[in-house]
């Protein structure tokens, strides 16, 4: 069972990507954009994961998935023309699969009203379809006569079973009737392939049933079994290949893709794929094709198999083939193995082949390489370093030999980090739904743009856009957009846009949230901060200091407390975790025409470039993204402020001058500024500050490792890494730096006070 | 006489010795197989199953698969087997 539930794990990715590409055709379909490609494509979506789901006997998600795709069927064959109507229906109904997969995953209930609603929704939308498949049932009693036995019993038992719901056996026929009534008209897409599996096929636990679904999902399949070879029970070897086939297929895709279906088996089966029907089949075609010009839906019902080359239609068929439901049709005799109409829709099973060009690698492989990685640019550095302790000249073949494995290294490194980098399109295709729901749940009309989907980040960093991305769609239509009624009289569209686009900005990954709705209102933002004693009430803040007053923990402009956003929650949450993760978050408002997040993270958790220093002889790393820029400060620049204080005079502002080495508690007494380096840093909030150090060695990329898993949690130190010469230094986290000197002197906690610009 | 077969959820490669061992020790025996439980039928046990049928409608002895599953009816279907495993039980005919 282990191999099983592994297969399964693949099956809900599988179904993950399925459920994306589902939304994403049904978008583009909502943009207008209905082409055969891709109503196909959602189509083949649904229609994997109905197979998959199958197979794994996870009946509640193939019921729904069944009704869905007979839909998408009739729709992608034009039986039901599409309306924007019908598309926004569509995207309900994946939502509620989607509930489905996670149900079956065991992530949440589906709401079974909710799904059976649906349902019923998309049977109604479907009925007008449902008709050939009431005629199949009129028509059964014709394979009565015909000795060809199952479909009515198949049609018999569903009716018993359940009426509420669809089933395997009903609608088949209806396509096969369908795929029938083109056969008459379109021959030259037709295929019989001869499958002849050898024992050792079985034997190598490949299987007759998978090639067949493979082969239905090129198209529309009837298979007829021969099992003429088949001994008595008796003298029957279990494990030895006995039956053939011989299977009608008809698909626009050529031999080439009936061959590939086989390459797995090669060896194991013998295959012959000719053009058009088998021969029986040829003949009763062109009976058929000449007489009945106009195919009808009954007609077909008795076409659809020969089995064997037995009693071709006399003549005198042909008048009866036109007119009742009960036509003489004798054309099957079945004497032989009787093979009735194996009516299967294409693809029942999605099985992945080896030879995809995707491959699924556990991610603690990748981790673990991007480690070994790591050491080995540590190493690298290490040996470089004692090569030029030697003082070995620079031209020297050594000297070149290490700087091309230095470039290797790098090169190596590069990839390793590429392989775990992925497009946020993980990320952004959750938030389609996020915006319908959120746009229901408040009464308004969103439509979600995105951007950059592409756009490529590390695994770390995508798995934590998700809540940060979550809380700012939800702002952004909870508190960004107006209702319709007031967008309508403003002017604008009822319909409010909200942009979310990613993008490369300078080596750091910038995720942006635009709507189009009123912008912030400073007015209440100020009233309410003033009143939650967030800040003091006479001061005189810019318009961007007041934008950024909702990033203040405790801070809601919603009048009530809403489902959505508005718990006071929202954003702070969000800046505290795009903080964790070395990013900033920053906002800009125009009123009455909306406002923009912009998020900017770094590429990855694994490697940071930093400025390495030193502070009372310990040696430190400073993260390159935080500097502004380094100076030497003149003893003119210095000015005390406070008893201890003081601050570095840098064109034209004060910024507050932080001995790190003090902060840190590496020595209790800080020398004077001037004679060490200044960094001047910059925190998320954009805050600034001078940072104290005694000298800086220079610019280095290093490998970050984890403090909290190796060691723990240390104030004012983000992370550690290991340095050419092997000695752990500690990454400073500037902004805890920064908080930690504000927090010594009782200084009074208003935010704003830090940046003395 | 007459006895049940309870079919397993997977009838791959491993299953078809012990279904065909199965069958055989019941020969004789009015048979019903019970095929709710299926959930994937492979090649090697559609030939026992069908061999099995021939066997039994040799002998004159009623052989009926009972509730199948869908996965039993589809892969059936599929398999163009639908004749040769249900015919002669829901027909009453003699094959």
């Amino acid at each position: 069972m282990d191999e099983l539930e592994a297969i399964k794990v693949t099956f809900f990715q599988e179904c993950e990507e399925l459920l994306a590409d589902l939304e994403g055709g049904l978008l583009t379909m909502q943009d207008g954009n209905e082409d055969s490609d891709t109503v196909n494509a959602v189509f083949r979506a649904v229609h994997s994961i109905k197979g998959g789901a199958g197979a794994f006997g996870l009946e509640p998600l193939v019921r729904f998935a069944h009704v869905f795709e007979t839909l998408l069927d009739a729709l992608r064959s034009n039986e039901i023309p599409s309306s924007p109507d019908l598309t926004a229906l569509l995207l309900r109904a994946s939502d509620v699969l989607a509930d489905h997969v996670n149900a079956a995953r065991g992530l949440g209930v589906v709401d079974m009203d909710a799904s059976a609603a649906m349902a019923a929704e998309l049977k109604a939308v479907t009925d007008p379809s449902a008709a050939p498949a009431v005629v199949a049932a009129l028509v059964a009693p014709v394979d009565d006569e015909m000795g060809i036995a199952f479909t009515p019993l198949v049609i018999g038992a569903d009716d018993g079973m359940d009426d509420d719901d669809m089933d395997f056996g009903f609608q088949p026929m209806t396509i096969s009737l369908d795929a029938q009534a083109e056969d008459a008209a379109v021959l030259d897409n037709v295929w019989t392939v001869s499958i002849r599996p050898k024992s050792d096929l079985y034997r190598k636990a490949n299987e007759t049933g998978l090639l067949l679904r493979e082969l239905a999902r090129l198209g529309p399949i009837q298979a007829t079994l021969d099992d003429s070879a088949l001994p008595t029970l008796e003298f029957l070897d279990a494990e030895a290949a006995y039956i053939t086939w011989s299977v009608r297929v008809e698909t626009d895709q050529g031999e080439e893709a009936i061959r590939e279906v086989f390459e797995f088996v090669d060896g194991d089966c013998e295959l012959e794929i000719t053009r058009g029907e088998s021969p029986v089949a040829d003949v009763l075609a062109s009976l058929l094709d000449i007489d009945a010009p106009a195919p009808i839906a009954e007609e077909p019902a008795f076409e659809p198999i020969a089995p064997e080359p037995v009693a071709v239609a006399p003549p005198g068929v042909a008048p009866a083939s036109v007119s009742a439901p009960p036509p003489a049709a004798p054309p099957v005799a079945a004497n032989a193995p009787a093979a009735a109409p194996s009516a299967a829709k294409p693809a029942q099973i999605d099985v992945p082949g080896p030879g995809q060009s995707v491959i699924r690698v556990d991610p603690e492989r990748i981790d673990h390489l991007i480690d070994l990685v790591g050491e080995l640019v540590i190493n690298q550095a290490m040996l470089a370093q004692r090569v030029g302790e030697y003082g070995i000249a620079p031209s020297s073949n050594l000297a070149m030999g290490l700087d091309e494995l230095e470039q290797l290294t790098r090169q190596i490194q590069d990839s390793v980090m590429a392989i775990r980098a992925q497009p946020v399109k993980s990320v952004f295709q959750r938030m389609p739904r996020l915006v319908r729901e959120v746009a229901n749940m408040t009464g308004k009309q969103a439509r979600l743009v995105m951007d950059g989907e592409n756009t490529e980040v590390d695994k770390t960093v995508i798995e934590r856009l998700a809540d940060p991305i979550t809380h700012m769609l939800r702002n952004a239509i909870d508190h960004g957009l107006e209702s319709p009624e007031e967008r309508k009289a403003a002017g604008k569209n009822p319909e409010g846009v909200v942009r979310l686009a990613a993008l490369h900005r300078s080596g750091r990954i910038v995720i942006e949230v635009q709507d189009d709705g009123k912008g912030i209102n400073r007015e209440r933002v100020l009233s309410i901060a003033v009143k939650k004693g967030l800040i003091s009430p006479d001061i005189t803040l810019t318009d961007e200091e007041i934008d950024n007053l909702i990033f203040l923990p405790g801070f809601s402009t919603a009048d009530k407390i809403s489902d959505v956003s508005g718990r006071g929650v929202g954003m702070d949450v969000v800046k505290r975790s795009v903080q964790a993760l070395g990013g900033r978050i920053s906002i800009t408002s125009r009123p009455g025409l909306g406002s923009t997040f912009t998020l900017s993270l770094p590429l990855t958790l694994a490697v940071l470039d930093g400025m390495v220093v030193d502070v009372a002889g310990e040696t430190l790393v400073i993260p390159l993204a935080c500097i502004v820029e380094s100076l030497r400060p003149k003893a003119e620049e210095i000015r005390p402020l406070g008893p201890t204080g003081s601050v570095l005079a840098v064109r034209d502002s004060f910024v507050p001058l932080i001995d790190v080495g003090l902060t840190l508690n590496y020595r209790s007494k800080s020398p004077s500024p001037t004679e060490g380096v200044v960094l001047l840093v910059e925190g998320e909030d954009g805050s600034r500050a001078a940072l104290v150090a005694d000298a800086i060695h220079g610019q280095r990329q290093v490998v970050i490792k984890s403090l909290e898993q190796n060691y723990q949690q240390v104030e004012g130190v983000a992370a550690a890494t290991i340095l050419g010469d092997g000695r752990v230094a500690l990454i400073l986290d500037v902004d805890a730096v920064i908080n930690l000197r504000r927090r010594s002197p009782p200084l009074p906690s208003d935010p704003t006070l830090i940046a003395a610009e | 006489m007459s006895t049940a077969i309870a079919l397993p959820e997977t009838l791959d490669l491993k299953a078809s010795g012990p279904l065909k061992q199965a069958f055989v020790e019941r020969r004789g025996q009015d048979i019903e197989v019970h095929a709710d439980q299926v959930r994937r039928l492979g090649g090697l046990c559609l030939q026992v199953l069908i061999a099995a049928r021939k066997a039994w409608a040799e002998d004159g002895k009623p052989f009926s698969i009972t509730a199948p599953s869908e996965v039993f009816i589809e892969t059936t279907r599929l398999f163009g087997a639908q004749g040769a495993l249900f015919e002669a039980d829901f027909q009453g005919a003699a094959s």
